[in-house]
């Protein structure tokens, strides 16, 4: 028993602490963070707006140019695979630049922007027609109307998808190293690829992803239950 | 006050043909009581008056413009045409004070103090005031109808499009609001009712339209209305419903 326990504790200290290699997953947890936070801050704002072209109508109840450009990049982005896209970002349009952390966030920004598009446009729909009419038939003009009446209850029911559309988004952010980045996935292979024992990076690199997970899920319950509270008080 | 011309309403994905051909002159304080059967574009009518539903063809004139001109500004023309829905419509998100002031204070009609006052004294007349700061989830379908006609009160409109009112209220509810209706129709207000309330429309309307596949069939003063009705099916459709 004592002598497996050593064995851990010795495999342990190999993973993380021998030659300071915390600082490895460290890092490479800066960038998954990194690229996550302004990813997902890049793809709520063009999701939002996304949605809301593919949303407009035009005076004759037509889809207008804006719809269609939106339905277009949806279509796009959703129809072919993130490390692709990433790949055709980094070698293909970005050939100006070597800076892997922006080409990252601006790939995972536009992919999840197309998701968010969707979340944000169900979201609003979902909000009865006769809040509209309503606001329309007392003057208010359609930006007024959306506004103060459909948005602050649109963000009800967008909340619990755009939390998971986050995780999703940290998750896919480990595919990051295909362009040279560590990010804390691209860190554990390459500790257990120094010290031959994938067991202790993988599974810790696993145990923080969800962990950060976690607490994101406990932060957003919080807040959706705080939402929700308008609705039966 | 308000003049129909030759009024069409075609729904575009369905093809369907709602109204065929309205005409009519609503001259200031009169309540006009639209009754029909169901499918007879009672709703659509009243909705094409304030241009919730786009004409497909036909004029409408309020208060001397053409709000059918696509030149009109309606965002205008809506603040002083109300309307009151059948399934309330209160803002979900809003207090009930918040319901009332919202359109006056963002439209800069009233300032906030102005339009709280008003909301006060209006909740007062409708004896709600006790409800300011609940949610519309917290009422009763009568007290959310009360609240809905407050909130269009506090426009200060010269006419007030009801659109079934109390189609969706339990029965026992059904009194508290036209009891508001009437107090309003005795104040002058300009009304165009859609109801299935006849009771209302024999005590209240100054003249009673009857409605059928899309065009107003008859319409009198509530006596002759009811009393001596001419077309066929107005007799039919009275018959069932009296």
């Amino acid at each position: 028993m004592q002598e497996w326990f050593e064995s851990v504790a010795a495999s342990f200290e190999r993973a993380f602490i021998t030659g300071d290699r915390w600082k490895i997953y460290l890092a490479g947890l800066g960038i998954t963070v990194e690229v996550s936070f302004f990813a997902a801050i890049l793809g709520l704002l063009i999701g939002t707006l996304l949605a809301f072209m593919k949303m407009s109508v035009g005076k004759d109840g037509r889809r207008t140019p804006w719809s269609i450009i939106a339905n277009i990049y949806i279509d796009i982005i959703r129809g072919t695979p993130v490390v692709l896209q990433l790949l055709i970002m980094y070698f293909i349009v970005f050939t100006f630049s070597r800076n892997a952390v922006m080409i990252a966030i601006i790939t995972f920004g536009i992919n999840s922007g197309a998701y968010v598009a969707e979340i944000v446009r169900a979201g609003v729909l979902a909000v009865d027609k006769g809040q509209t009419e309503a606001g329309r038939s007392l003057g208010l003009s359609q930006a007024q109307t959306m506004l103060y009446i459909v948005i602050p209850q649109a963000v009800k029911n967008i909340l619990p998808p755009m939390g998971n559309e986050f995780i999703i988004l940290l998750k896919e952010t480990a595919i990051v190293g295909y362009v040279g980045l560590t990010d804390l996935t691209r860190a554990a292979n390459q500790v257990s690829s120094r010290t031959y024992e994938p067991f202790m990076p993988l599974i810790g690199a696993a145990i923080i992803y969800f962990s950060m997970i976690k607490v994101l899920t406990i932060l957003l319950g919080k807040l959706e239950r705080k939402l929700r509270a308008s609705d039966n008080r | 006050m308000i003049i129909v011309e030759n009024l069409h309403k075609t729904f575009p994905t369905t093809d369907n043909h709602v109204l065929r051909g309205i005409s009519c002159h609503i001259t200031a304080g009169e309540k006009i009581v639209v009754v029909g059967p169901s499918g007879s574009g009672k709703s659509t009518f009243l909705r094409c008056l304030n241009l919730l539903e786009q004409p497909s063809e036909g004029k409408i004139w309020f208060d001397g413009t053409e709000i059918t001109d696509p030149q009109t500004d309606v965002n205008h023309v809506r603040t002083r045409m109300g309307m009151v829905f059948q399934q309330f419509n209160l803002f979900n998100n809003l207090t009930v004070i918040a319901n009332i002031m919202l359109a006056p204070v963002k439209l800069k009609i009233m300032s906030k103090s102005e339009a709280e006052a008003n909301a006060m004294k209006l909740l007062e007349r409708v004896d709600l005031l006790d409800k300011r700061d609940s949610y519309p989830s917290q009422l009763s379908g009568g007290q959310k109808q009360r609240i809905a006609i407050v909130r269009t009160l506090a426009m200060n409109p010269q006419v007030i499009l009801f659109d079934e009112p109390t189609s969706s209220l339990d029965p026992e509810m059904v009194g508290e609001v036209l009891e508001v209706m009437k107090d309003l129709a005795e104040s002058g207000m300009t009304m165009v009712v859609v109801t299935h309330e006849m009771g209302f429309a024999r005590e209240v309307g100054t003249r009673i339209m009857f409605m059928d596949e899309g065009k107003i069939v008859e319409e009198n003063p509530p006596s002759s209305f009811f009393g001596n009705p001419e077309s066929v099916r107005l007799q039919e459709f009275l018959s069932k419903v009296l």
